[in-house]
């Protein structure tokens, strides 16, 4: 009986596979990977934390993605809302120890009120302008946590937050605590899952196309009858949620939260990620974040032995982006349209959305 | 015949430039209009301020729909759309990195909506809503004669075809008014003359057409009444046949002088 159902698992198994795509595989196998790489020999907890890291700035890329990569907005200021979101759930832990399960949700809706907020009233600016200011916003995010002690005990950072643990004592289960890498790896790679399932549905939606519409042309989408100002705010305040969320994983992973954290150069860092990977194109950003991350580790390795400081790898990014504009502005990995432009050997740099600074 | 557009009393002016002064002149329903001048006469301004793109400095533009009359002067453009007017433009403005089938699709934006909840949840209702968009929008893509074109890359049309594309796109938003930007500019005598064929087609669907255009061929071929600005005021209308033996209207074209020449 039990040999039974296992043979026809394994022939359905068989037929599904052969129906799914050569994309589709790809996608299976990476996942099957993702999801064994942690029981493979040369696996250390450090490489693991690496990953995970990987991880959290792959769903911090994604949505950030939003504001650039569909709108064609420049956002300078995301790391403020990774910021607000880390801090309020580390304080929401510290003081009430409320559930991680419980702070996901409240996070997600608290950075997107924080992005209506910003949004709301920034959004009807133009180009380089809404930029200085979402770049504003981030300052004085870290302003704030640095100088309000009474609340975030500024520059001595927040300590002592709560791991994640699933509690089922109510219901007369036992209680079980993240400690250690393994089960923060796979708490990433679902909420990784979760933002990417969120993109792919937005992507292929009335919402997804008026945003694409918005960054195509703002003039012929308001004349096929979308109104730029909401639909900016609401790509500004999902972009934000995501942010948030991707702030409370952060904070109650390594439980400790210092102002610091979220200086504007982790901005420029998830935005070169999605630049480098290729705007508006999921895998792309997702790859521009394992790039990214990667590369800034072997590199704090490295530059201290050829006797330099670990911040020239800042540099190293620029001269990345540097390249990356002269021989593939549109990234690694173009969303389709430019991809087929460039097949067809007539790519006009005019039509290649500059990364940065995009629309004046 | 009852006006479906009234413009009164227009002015635009842009700083000190007046590049519309007193525009006064109806649309009846169910006509083909041309609006004709030389260039910089203001025609795109009057467009542009139809449509929302500019806020006119003063007079009315009152749309009639049924039986209600509502003053659009000034307001937005997405509300004006809503409203049943669509618009082409003079320099093709397609969604470029998108699927000409996506082009369609988001001129239904208008008249769905599914937001982000039901993006995510893809509930019966987005569902539902997704699947008629996606059927309307082959629908005009066939009606234009893109048929099976769907899944190329706007931008990689050849001209004629994003002209058509843009249309289509037009039409999505179900309009009563459709507000043509010189969309013979460019095209080949036999593409002009499937052009002129399209328009009356779309005419012949209950939708009233308001052309600009420079191809005279065109104009004579399909207008039934034309109105003729110069320097942004209103010289004459009439039927094109007049209006192009109209010596006011030669003078304007070809300067002093050249009607008596004619």
């Amino acid at each position: 009986m039990g040999k039974d159902l296992l043979q026809s698992a394994y022939t359905r198994s068989k037929i599904v596979l052969q129906k799914t795509s050569r994309g589709g595989k790809i996608r299976i196998g990476l996942l099957i990977l993702a999801l064994i790489l942690p029981f493979l020999p040369f696996i250390t907890d450090y490489i693991l934390h690496i990953a995970i890291l990987v991880l959290l700035y792959m769903i911090l890329a994604l949505g950030l993605n939003i504001v650039p990569g569909f709108n064609g907005l420049l956002d300078l200021g995301y790391v403020g809302f990774y910021g607000i979101g880390a801090y309020t759930s580390g304080l929401l832990t510290y003081h009430f120890g409320l559930s991680f399960w419980v702070i996901i949700p409240l996070a997600f809706i608290n950075g997107a009120i924080w992005g209506i907020l910003l949004g709301a009233p920034t959004l009807r600016l133009t180009g380089d302008y809404f930029a200085i200011v979402t770049f504003g916003f981030s300052e004085l995010v870290v302003l704030f946590l640095t100088n309000e002690i009474w609340l975030t005990r500024g520059p001595l950072g927040l300590p002592g937050i709560d791991v994640v643990s699933i509690d089922l004592t109510l219901f007369g289960g036992p209680k079980w605590e993240f400690i250690g890498e393994l089960p923060y790896y796979y708490l990433a790679i679902v909420m990784v899952l979760v933002t990417v399932f969120v993109m792919y549905r937005i992507q292929d939606s009335r919402l997804g196309r008026a945003w694409f519409a918005i960054r195509d042309d703002e003039v012929a989408a308001v004349s096929c009858g979308i109104n730029l100002l909401v639909y900016k705010v609401i790509a500004f305040a999902i972009s934000a949620a995501f942010g948030a969320v991707g702030g409370s994983f952060f904070a109650r992973w390594v439980t400790f939260l210092s102002p610091d954290m979220f200086k504007f150069w982790e901005s420029f860092l998830i935005l070169c990620m999605i630049v480098l990977g290729g705007m508006g194109n999921i895998w792309g950003v997702m790859i521009g974040a394992v790039v990214l991350v990667s590369l800034s580790e072997v590199l704090r390795e490295i530059l201290p032995l050829l006797g330099m400081p670990v911040n020239v790898r800042f540099l190293a990014f620029g001269l990345i982006m540097v390249l990356m504009m002269r021989y593939r502005p549109a990234g690694m990995m173009p969303i389709a349209a430019v991809a087929a432009q460039m097949r067809a050997g007539r790519v006009k740099r005019k039509k290649v959305k500059p990364a940065v600074g995009m629309k004046k | 015949m009852t006006p479906i557009l009234e413009i009164k009393k227009l002015f635009k002016s842009f700083g000190g430039l007046e590049a519309l002064k007193d525009i006064n002149f109806n649309i009846d329903r169910d006509e083909i209009i041309g609006l004709i001048g030389p260039n910089g006469a203001g025609k795109t301004t009057l467009f542009n301020c139809v449509a929302g793109i500019e806020k006119p400095t003063d007079g009315e533009i009152i749309f009639k729909n049924s039986d209600r009359s509502i003053s659009i002067g000034g307001k937005k453009p997405e509300t004006i759309t809503a409203l049943g007017i669509a618009r082409t433009f003079q320099n093709i403005r397609l969604f470029d990195n998108l699927t000409v089938l996506d082009n369609v699709k988001i001129g239904r934006h208008c008249r769905t909506k599914s937001t982000f909840f039901g993006a995510v949840a893809r509930n019966k209702f987005q569902r539902s809503e997704e699947k008629a968009i996606t059927e309307t929008a082959h629908q005009f893509l066939e009606f234009v004669g893109l048929k099976d074109r769907g899944e190329e890359i706007a931008s990689s049309m050849p001209y004629g075809d994003q002209r058509r594309l843009e249309i289509a796109r037009a039409l999505a938003t179900e309009p009563h008014l459709l507000m043509l930007d010189e969309p013979a500019a460019g095209m080949n005598p036999q593409e002009s003359r499937d052009l002129m064929a399209l328009i009356r087609r779309i005419r012949d669907k209950g939708i009233t057409i308001l052309l600009i255009e420079h191809d005279m061929k065109v104009v004579m071929g399909v207008c039934e009444r034309v109105v003729v600005i110069n320097h942004g005021e209103w010289l004459t209308e009439g039927e094109p046949q007049d209006v192009q033996k109209d010596p006011k209207v030669i003078e304007a074209y070809l300067g002093t002088g050249a009607a008596d020449a004619a």
